[in-house]
């Protein structure tokens, strides 16, 4: 572990400042049995786990993904996930969202306010889940039209696709939070 | 965390199928997540022989509709390891998420996946783990999360806010309050008055309306009646009774306002002087700015409500039931007539209000809003044209002002429809008054006196009603401004004094890290194991990438942050025993971004020694070779800096603040930075006065340009948290490692801007 490599300073000055993005036709991801993703490029670059890093994780979630090795260091970019095979694509979606882990509420079951803080039961995409989140503070963030982002006080993140079409009582509450 | 969580009877089941029983587990933890990325019970357990993982998928109601596939509800998945086999195991943070990350002869394996939730304790687990894998004995100690989330004691729901410890729904409220009056009793006396006030001011409320109806038409009016004819006598009454209620009004009201200002001006500096004690953590986290606004809110708001709120809601009180008895006594069934829609009152009123509360906090946070860009768009405005972003900025104000518009129509259509139905409402017990009491004074079970007495409560009875609904909410939004205030009183700074704390006057500024860990959040540690001695006098220069950890290490050193694992010592002292004013007193830093207050320049280089001569601040500022451009200023030494001030240099800026050090006359200096973003002129002179500061004290030097480090002693390199290379810069460069390709990097960028040197 303490072995420590230089990548960023043994390259020149040059190269440092250029990003290199990946090519789709020369990676292969797949997922390894210990559950991480492993990926080679080409013949020669083999790595048996890659993290994979959103530049946009709220404006543009499926371009410009950093993929990094296991100390955290850039091999390269991808430009967007578009431009892999299907089954690829699933993958590193399947990857970034456990890594992005934001499900989605599906049902709530009910908030209750107290004291600037809001008690939340609700049904995700990812099983059902309470979270306590704390008023104000921007911890419900609207990104756009009515996609809702709510935050709770460990800073796990949940979203809402359309809080107008939620139980009506309960899209006053969360207009009235936003 | 807890050594062991309590399994399942599921999950113990099935971990004895797999032969693994209770009494062999060291340590149990449950996760929340499955490996699918699904909530989950995945239980992790820890025997000295295996480590050991169960996965049980929760029981889902209803379908997906977004397509996944969905397990049977109680599947599990068992998954055992030996520990002989795993590496090492490590708890990592995702951006939105963690896993627990194993090695497994020699291939990377996720062990578990956990929300943001249960970090720490996965943090724990894995050093507990390496502590078993290293056949060592685990103690309570181990298990130990000072940072850990809590629980509030009473109802185990775990606190919204970790950093303020309040269970929202246990919060005494009525405790609070009179935590609030225990500021009170030094204003016993006015406030005594005051409750007589209101006392007196509510008795003559309620026989005003009795003298001017039974007594004047019954008695003073009617032929029949006692002081038949007296009327000069009854309106003279009536006057004084006037009178007299309005001085006890003024009285009250004035010493209202002094006693309730006193009170908050008192709690106030209490909390200004509580936060000096509070650590920087503190106000990490909750922003100093808004935390200096949410205190002033919150102290106006309790004033408020001890001035308008609170002697309202007792006078009126007190009027109410006096005006009840009154009434009944007068005439029991009226009284029965007239208090009948107060209940349907009460309950509209109930169901209005809050829809209003919700209108009037969102009008109030659009505006809050739309003040802070047009705050942001006024001070930023250099940054604005010279980025060409008038435009712009025009089109998010416009943005902004439509949603304050927008909210303004909407309370005001609401209010103006609401409002006038309220009176209708209201003016139903007045309609069913004169109905009711016109036909008994006609048939002569009623007087008309008694009827226009009525006639006068009612207007006081249900004017306040509308009060009275919305005093719960005055009281517990009260209550919480009050609670956050005494958060501040009572907070306990995390950079705790010991309890017998060292004095140590005169330091001599020897300086040992021993296998020192630091993280700011939980699983990212941005300091490993660091080892370093540093003598009296020496200095250190500091280099690595940005990002390194070279400012948290001089952080951890001056004790803004306590460390978790390892020990600093000053002189072969703990850090965390030696008094913190002697340790401040003795630590000076020179930062890179230099906080300089309101006020002259005299007083900024002062700050740390405010008693300070001329002479000394003028010498200090010539050490730091900022004499000759204060004195350029037309007010010298008094120019007024600051937000509102005269707008120094980056460069003055720092050379101010050397000269605040040099003052201070530290044993420990700390310079972080101290001349990047300067002119090389501007870093010549700043130089020079560095080192005169630096003689004769022990010194930490971190410098983005490699040869201003060239007088220290040593350079210790950092590289993600680790001490990769020590030694003097020649030393350094004969080893050809990291050093040596930072410099040679340095001087490639150099020679691309064409100076090299
Ligand atoms: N108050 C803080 N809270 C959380 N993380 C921090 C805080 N201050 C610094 N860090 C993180 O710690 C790491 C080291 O930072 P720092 O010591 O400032 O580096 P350097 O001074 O070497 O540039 C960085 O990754 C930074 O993001
Ligand atoms: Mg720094």
């Amino acid at each position: 572990m303490d072995r420590i490599t230089h990548p960023a300073t043994r390259r020149s000055l040059d190269e440092y400042a250029q990003i290199r993005y990946l090519d789709p036709s020369e990676c292969c991801f797949k997922k390894t049995e210990g559950g991480f993703l492993s990926l080679s490029i080409g013949e020669k670059e083999q790595y048996e786990r890659v993290d994979l890093v959103r530049a946009f994780p709220l404006s543009d979630s499926d371009s410009y993904i950093s993929v990094r090795d296991s100390e955290g260091n850039e091999i390269g970019m991808l430009e967007s996930l578009s431009r892999f095979s299907d089954s690829t694509r699933r993958l590193l979606e399947e990857e970034l969202g456990r890594r992005y882990f934001t499900p989605v509420i599906e049902k709530i079951r009910s908030i209750e306010e107290e004291f600037g803080y809001s008690y939340w039961d609700v049904d995700t995409s990812a099983g059902q889940r309470r979270f306590t989140v704390r008023r104000g503070h921007n911890n419900l963030v609207q990104l756009g039209g009515r996609r809702v982002l709510v935050i709770d006080v460990d800073g796990n993140r949940f979203e809402i696709e359309d809080y107008t079409s939620i139980d009506s009582r309960y899209s006053r509450l969360i207009e009235s939070l936003l | 965390m807890d050594r062991l969580e309590p399994l399942s009877d599921e999950a113990r089941a099935a971990f004895a199928r797999h032969g693994i029983w209770p009494a062999a587990m060291l340590v149990v933890a449950k996760a929340d997540l499955s490996t699918d990325g699904e909530f989950a019970d995945t239980w992790v357990v820890l025997t000295d022989q295996d480590l050991a993982v169960l996965e049980i998928s929760r029981e889902r109601i209803g379908q997906s509709d977004r397509g996944r596939q969905l397990r049977e509800p109680g599947t599990s998945r068992f998954v055992s390891y030996s520990i002989s086999d795993v590496e090492r195991l490590t708890a990592e943070s995702l951006p939105l998420s963690g896993i627990l990350s194993a090695v497994v002869n020699g291939s990377p394996v996720v062990i578990c996946r956990f929300t943001n939730t249960q970090a720490r304790k996965f943090g724990i687990f894995a050093k507990l783990f390496g502590k078993v894998k290293e056949g060592k004995e685990l103690t309570e100690e181990d298990f130990k999360d000072e940072r850990s989330p809590a629980h509030c004691p009473k109802c185990g729901l775990l606190y919204p806010d970790q950093e303020r410890r309040v269970c929202p729904r246990c919060l005494d409220k009525r405790s609070l309050f009179l935590k609030v009056l225990s500021f009170a009793p030094k204003y016993k006396v006015q406030i005594g008055l005051v409750l007589l006030c209101m006392v007196a001011g509510s008795a003559l409320n309620i026989t005003s309306p009795y003298i001017r109806g039974s007594l004047l038409f019954d008695q003073v009016l009617a032929p029949e009646g006692k002081y038949a004819g007296r009327i000069l006598e009854i309106v003279v009454l009536i006057g004084a009774v006037q009178l007299l209620a309005l001085l006890i009004g003024i009285i009250q009201g004035r010493m209202n306002a002094v006693v309730s200002a006193r009170i908050v001006f008192d709690l106030k500096s209490e909390v200004f002087e509580a936060m000096q004690r509070l650590s920087l953590s503190f106000f990490n986290n909750k922003q100093t700015g808004s935390l200096m606004t949410r205190v002033n809110r919150d102290a106006e708001r309790l004033q408020g409500f001890f001035l308008d709120g609170l002697p309202y809601f007792l006078v009126n009180v007190v009027t109410m039931t006096g005006i009840v008895i009154s009434m009944v006594l007068l005439d029991w069934r009226l009284a029965l007539l007239v208090l009948l829609p107060a209940p349907a009152v009460v309950y509209i009123l109930n169901k209005i209000f809050p829809r209003l509360w919700t209108l009037f906090s969102r009008m109030f946070r659009r505006r809050s809003a739309m003040n802070a860009l047009v705050n942001d768009a006024l001070t930023g405005r250099r940054v604005v044209k010279a980025f060409g972003r008038e435009a712009a900025e025009v089109a998010r104000f416009g943005a902004v002002n439509e949603g304050v518009f927008a909210v303004n129509v909407e309370t005001g259509l609401f209010t103006s429809t609401v409002f006038p139905l309220i009176n209708l409402l209201m003016g139903i017990g007045g309609l069913v008054v004169w109905g009711y009491g016109g036909l008994q004074v006609v048939s002569g079970g009623m007087t008309f006196g008694t009827l226009m007495t009525f006639t006068g409560y009612i207007a006081m009875i249900y004017g306040p009603l509308e009060f009275m609904t919305h005093i719960v909410d005055w009281w517990s939004s009260c209550m919480d401004s009050a609670q956050r205030i005494f958060e501040i009183l009572d907070a306990v700074p995390d950079v705790v004094e010991a309890p017998n704390p060292v004095r140590m006057p005169s330091i001599k500024g020897q300086i040992s890290l021993r296998d020192v860990t630091f993280s700011y959040e939980p699983n990212r540690p941005v300091l490993h194991r660091i080892n370093l001695e540093i003598e009296a006098g020496e200095m250190i220069g500091l280099v690595g990438h940005s990002g390194a950890g070279k400012s948290t290490l001089t952080n951890i050193i001056s004790r803004l942050y306590d460390v978790e694992e390892g020990e600093i010592l000053i002189d072969g002292v703990n850090v965390k025993d030696i008094a913190v004013r002697d340790l401040r007193s003795q630590i000076g830093m020179v930062l890179q971004d230099v906080f300089l207050f309101q006020g002259s320049i005299a007083e900024n280089i002062a700050y740390a020694k405010p008693e300070a001569t001329q002479a000394e601040i003028i010498r200090a500022a010539k050490l730091a070779n900022a004499h000759d451009f204060i004195m350029r200023l037309p007010d010298g030494y008094d120019t007024v800096i600051g937000r509102q001030g005269y707008d120094l240099s980056g460069g003055e800026r720092q050379r101010l603040s050397i000269a605040r050090a040099i003052l201070h006359d530290p044993r420990i200096l700390i310079l972080d930075e101290a001349t990047s973003s300067v002119d090389v002129e501007t870093e010549r002179l700043i130089q020079e006065a560095l080192s005169r500061l630096v003689q004769g004290r022990t010194t930490l030097a971190i410098a983005h340009r490699l040869p201003t480090l060239r007088n220290a002693n040593r350079l210790v390199v950092l590289e993600k948290g680790r001490v990769v290379e020590v030694g003097t810069h020649s030393e350094l460069v004969k080893m050809r490692g990291v050093y040596y390709n930072l410099l040679m990097k340095q001087r490639e960028a150099l020679r691309i801007r064409g100076v090299a040197d």
